[in-house]
């Protein structure tokens, strides 16, 4: 969230400097957001082809980095080691392909189980760093914007709730602060002192929480919730950018669909690999999903050469 | 109502399984991961349409929310706890008392709040589901006179636990294979062996816990403020 913030104070102020000439990938329109992950973590998770699992997970960190590195650097450190493992244990899982290598207990271990076992982990790698960046770009705001649009109720429950987490954890120190000067203090005593404790705040809360819905229920009634022609207060613009970036995927996207469907990205590992020829189909492929994919990295690059130029000039 | 739990049941067990018919057949190779997100996000498609078109009003509204927050706040509070949920506790005693939808929305939206603040993955919309679902779940048996015992409470907790594990677990093993495969299924489900058993042991922590006090404010709260009352 701290970054994000950075992010967009940073991009405001450029903005009021040069006009709305400028404008980085978190600030575009949440669906342009969602409209790109989705068709990136899709195709991600749709893929096996060695070549475009390569070009998605490399985009997938670079995106990361650019957008949060101690967040980056934090899932990483747990998950490479995790993958690796899990990539080493496939081949004593599957004893399907040709080339072996030895025999374990009279099974054989194949050089394609254990290429699968790394492709394998490469591509969940990549789909966790695409969600990595996508937490960071999609805010709550946006996503309960983007929700609100195909279910406005779920959309509202959803901000309900997330408003109330903060409200409870405050009245859960005002019970407990109340619950200690009659002598019920959660924190010391014994174990079963204590526990008897928790559950009495956790119990006034809940008995308050509740009482305090209705009222303000009351009260969301009582402003016109459910009224007709209600609109929504939001900050997201659906500008010319926005326009040029969706089409950009959309046309992208459509393109891996069909050649998907013509069987060019298709790939097998089992019961031996598939030769990847270097041939129009190809090379058409793998340019234009790495183009899809690079479509942030793209817009972040040129945000930030213009930041650089605008900061030595003036 | 009758009407919309049969649309319901259509989607559930029609359009599904022909989902996934369509699905395998059509990528022959077994693109299991992503088959089975749509599936799980079109699983869930009838209960947040026929609430989004009853209209809920305010108070319904707010008291689902009520249970989603403490529900998360909980998760939060134990994270250092792997496995340690008390989501389906939760859940399940919205679903008792409230009845099936109120206990189904608890559960997902709880899912999707907690990853809001955690961080969305590719579970996300698994985790929807089977909260939701054994929040429904509860929700039926709540209309029964089988809930009102301790040692029902605790089954219920026990299997719940093993369902959502299980379920998890079938994500685990589809993500890595892109096919359904037994044999890793088992071993899935083995190394996942000390999580169900957190699930299940959280699970009936919480509902021995709070069945009582907060089942009893539920109560209290439908029958003086006329919340829920169709069900």
């Amino acid at each position: 969230m701290a970054t994000a913030f950075h992010y967009s104070t940073v991009s405001m102020l450029v903005r009021t400097l040069v006009g709305d000439e400028m404008k980085s990938f978190y600030d575009y329109h949440p669906f342009v957001i969602f409209l790109y992950f989705f068709a990136v973590i899709g195709l991600t998770m749709f893929y096996m082809q060695p070549v475009l699992l390569i070009i998605s997970f490399s985009a997938s960190i670079i995106l990361a980095l650019f957008i949060d590195q101690t967040a980056f650097f934090k899932t990483a450190k747990w998950l490479v080691p995790f993958m690796f493992i899990a990539a080493l244990i496939n081949p004593l899982m599957t004893h399907d392909g040709e080339l072996i290598i030895l025999y374990v207990n009279h099974r054989p271990i194949t050089v394609e189980a254990i290429v699968f076992g790394f492709a394998m982990s490469i591509m969940l790698l990549a789909v966790i760093f695409w969600f990595t960046s996508f937490n960071k770009l999609m805010s709550s705001d946006k996503f309960l914007y983007l929700f609100g649009k195909i279910s406005p109720a779920v959309a509202l429950l959803i901000s309900v709730t997330m408003r109330l987490i903060p409200r409870f954890i405050h009245q859960i120190t005002v019970i407990a602060h109340a619950q200690k000067t009659i002598g019920m203090d959660a924190t010391s005593g014994s174990l079963w002192q204590r526990l008897r404790s928790l559950m009495r705040i956790i119990s006034i809360l809940i008995s308050w929480a509740l009482e305090n819905a209705i009222e303000t229920a009351d009260s969301m009634k009582a402003r016109g919730y459910g009224l007709k022609n209600r609109t929504t207060f939001h900050l997201f613009k659906f500008d010319r950018y926005d326009g040029i970036v969706t089409a950009c995927i959309s046309v992208l996207f459509l393109m891996q669909v069909m050649m998907s469907y013509l069987n060019w990205t298709h790939f097998d590992y089992y019961p031996t690999f598939t030769a990847i020829e270097l041939n129009t189909p190809t090379i058409l492929v793998v340019i234009s999903y790495t183009i899809l994919v690079c479509i942030p990295i793209i817009i972040e690059i040129q945000e930030a050469l213009k930041w650089r130029s605008l900061k030595s000039t003036t | 109502m009758k009407k919309k739990q049969l649309l319901s049941l259509i989607l559930l067990f029609i359009v599904i399984p022909l989902i996934l018919i369509v699905g395998v057949t059509l990528f022959n190779d077994g693109k299991y991961t992503i088959i089975s997100i749509i599936v799980v996000l079109i699983a869930c498609i009838p209960f947040f349409l026929s609430f989004e078109r009853r209209k809920p009003n305010a108070r319904e509204i707010l008291v689902i929310a009520v249970m989603s927050a403490i529900s998360v706040a909980g998760r939060a509070a134990f994270a250092w706890l792997p496995g340690f949920k008390p989501v389906t506790a939760f859940a399940a005693i919205t679903g008792f008392k409230l009845g099936p939808e109120a206990g189904f929305l608890t559960g997902a939206v709880s899912a999707i709040t907690s990853n809001i603040l955690f961080g969305q993955g590719p579970w996300t919309p698994f985790q929807m589901f089977t909260w939701g679902i054994l929040g429904y779940a509860a929700g039926l048996l709540g209309k029964t006179f089988l809930m009102n015992y301790k040692a029902t409470l605790i089954v219920y907790g026990i299997i719940a636990g093993v369902l959502f594990s299980l379920i998890m677990d079938i994500w685990t093993v589809m993500s890595y294979d892109g096919s359904f495969n037994w044999t890793r299924y088992f071993a899935a489900a083995g190394t996942a062996l000390p999580f169900t058993f957190m699930y299940a042991l959280s699970n009936v922590v919480f509902l021995l816990l709070m069945y009582k006090p907060i089942g009893d404010k539920l109560e209290r709260i439908k029958v003086k403020y006329g919340i829920m009352q169709h069900h």
